[in-house]
């Protein structure tokens, strides 16, 4: 069975890397949901049925986590920052200033429902996002060479407040 | 998770939503974020220049319910106040009035923040 402290990587057999084989990862999820789905579990003692449960839920959120990258990326940082102090909200006053206003023209937008602005802001923050995204795994790679590398892991910080901030306009564009 | 009675009603009825011309004389605008959950709070304040006094105070969140409802008091809070006052309020009595439950006291301290950052703008506008 597995245990409690092991991480989302371990748990599935790969490597600590931001760069992993999406293949790979599908079918190592594909073979353990198998193993340890509760189903198979039917005539087991009731102890070994709360183990499977306890796996498969444990093996669905390691899943989630590393096929998405950004969610990813988030996740190999909170591994990497461990006993590590950076500065947490590391963003410059216009960028909180642009946020803001963006997100009153969303206001605006959102109550004129102005399907082509939305559209177009849709589309300048995915490629912004994707830029930010684009990032990622060249710091990542650094870090494997010198992990006490404070300095990439600021910007790394950096580049993942200012994704969640273009992800919660995103979010509020395509919940509409 | 469920949201306390008072954070639904500042919620519901944001009290001071808007915004006050931050080119005016004797206005202070402060704006902060969350970079953990991507909120950004704006609040601004109105003093009397003669005693310090507060006389507005406006608030425009975009965050989740608790970041609004802690933003909403934080106004209610400071209109009245001596700057000096203002300045004191700790988000610990955010958390308290408004029974927040651990994983939102980060919208208290932007509130608290913000309250501070307003407060500071309106300082070094006024001198300068």
């Amino acid at each position: 069975m597995i245990s409690d402290d092991i991480d989302h990587f371990e748990l599935m057999g790969l490597p600590q890397s931001f760069e992993i084989d999406s293949e790979k990862l599908e079918d190592l999820y594909q073979n353990l949901s198998l193993e340890m789905h509760p189903d198979f579990y039917g005539t087991s003692t009731k102890e070994k049925k709360i183990l499977s449960e306890k796996s498969s839920v444990m093996l669905n959120a390691a899943y989630s986590t590393l096929r998405e990258p950004v969610s990813r990326a988030r996740y190999l940082m909170s591994i990497l920052t461990r006993g590590v102090s950076l500065k947490k909200d590391d963003l410059p006053e216009d960028f909180l200033q642009e946020m803001f206003s963006l997100q009153e023209s969303l206001d605006e937008m959102l109550e004129s429902c102005d399907q082509s602005a939305l559209c177009k802001m849709n589309e300048d923050l995915l490629k912004r996002s994707n830029l930010i995204q684009s990032n990622f795994a060249s710091l990542f790679k650094k870090l494997e060479t010198s992990p006490e590398n404070t300095e990439t892991l600021q910007q790394l910080q950096k580049h993942l407040n200012t994704e969640r901030y273009l992800r919660r306009l995103l979010d509020r564009i395509n919940s509409k | 998770m469920a949201y306390s009675d008072k954070v639904i009603d500042h919620y519901k009825d944001p009290r001071n939503v808007g915004s006050l011309d931050k080119n005016e004389k004797n206005t202070g605008t402060g704006l902060v974020g969350a970079p953990e959950c991507g909120d950004v709070m704006k609040l601004q304040i109105q003093v009397n220049p003669d005693n310090n006094q507060i006389v507005d105070a406006k608030f425009k969140t975009f965050g989740c319910g608790s970041a609004i409802a802690s933003s909403s008091l934080a106004t209610e809070w400071v209109k009245g106040k001596s700057i000096d006052e203002a300045m004191s309020i700790k988000n610990t009595e955010i958390v308290e009035e408004l029974s927040l439950p651990p994983v939102k006291i980060h919208c208290s301290v932007l509130a608290e923040d913000a309250i501070k950052a307003a407060i500071s703008d309106y300082k070094k506008r006024s001198e300068g």
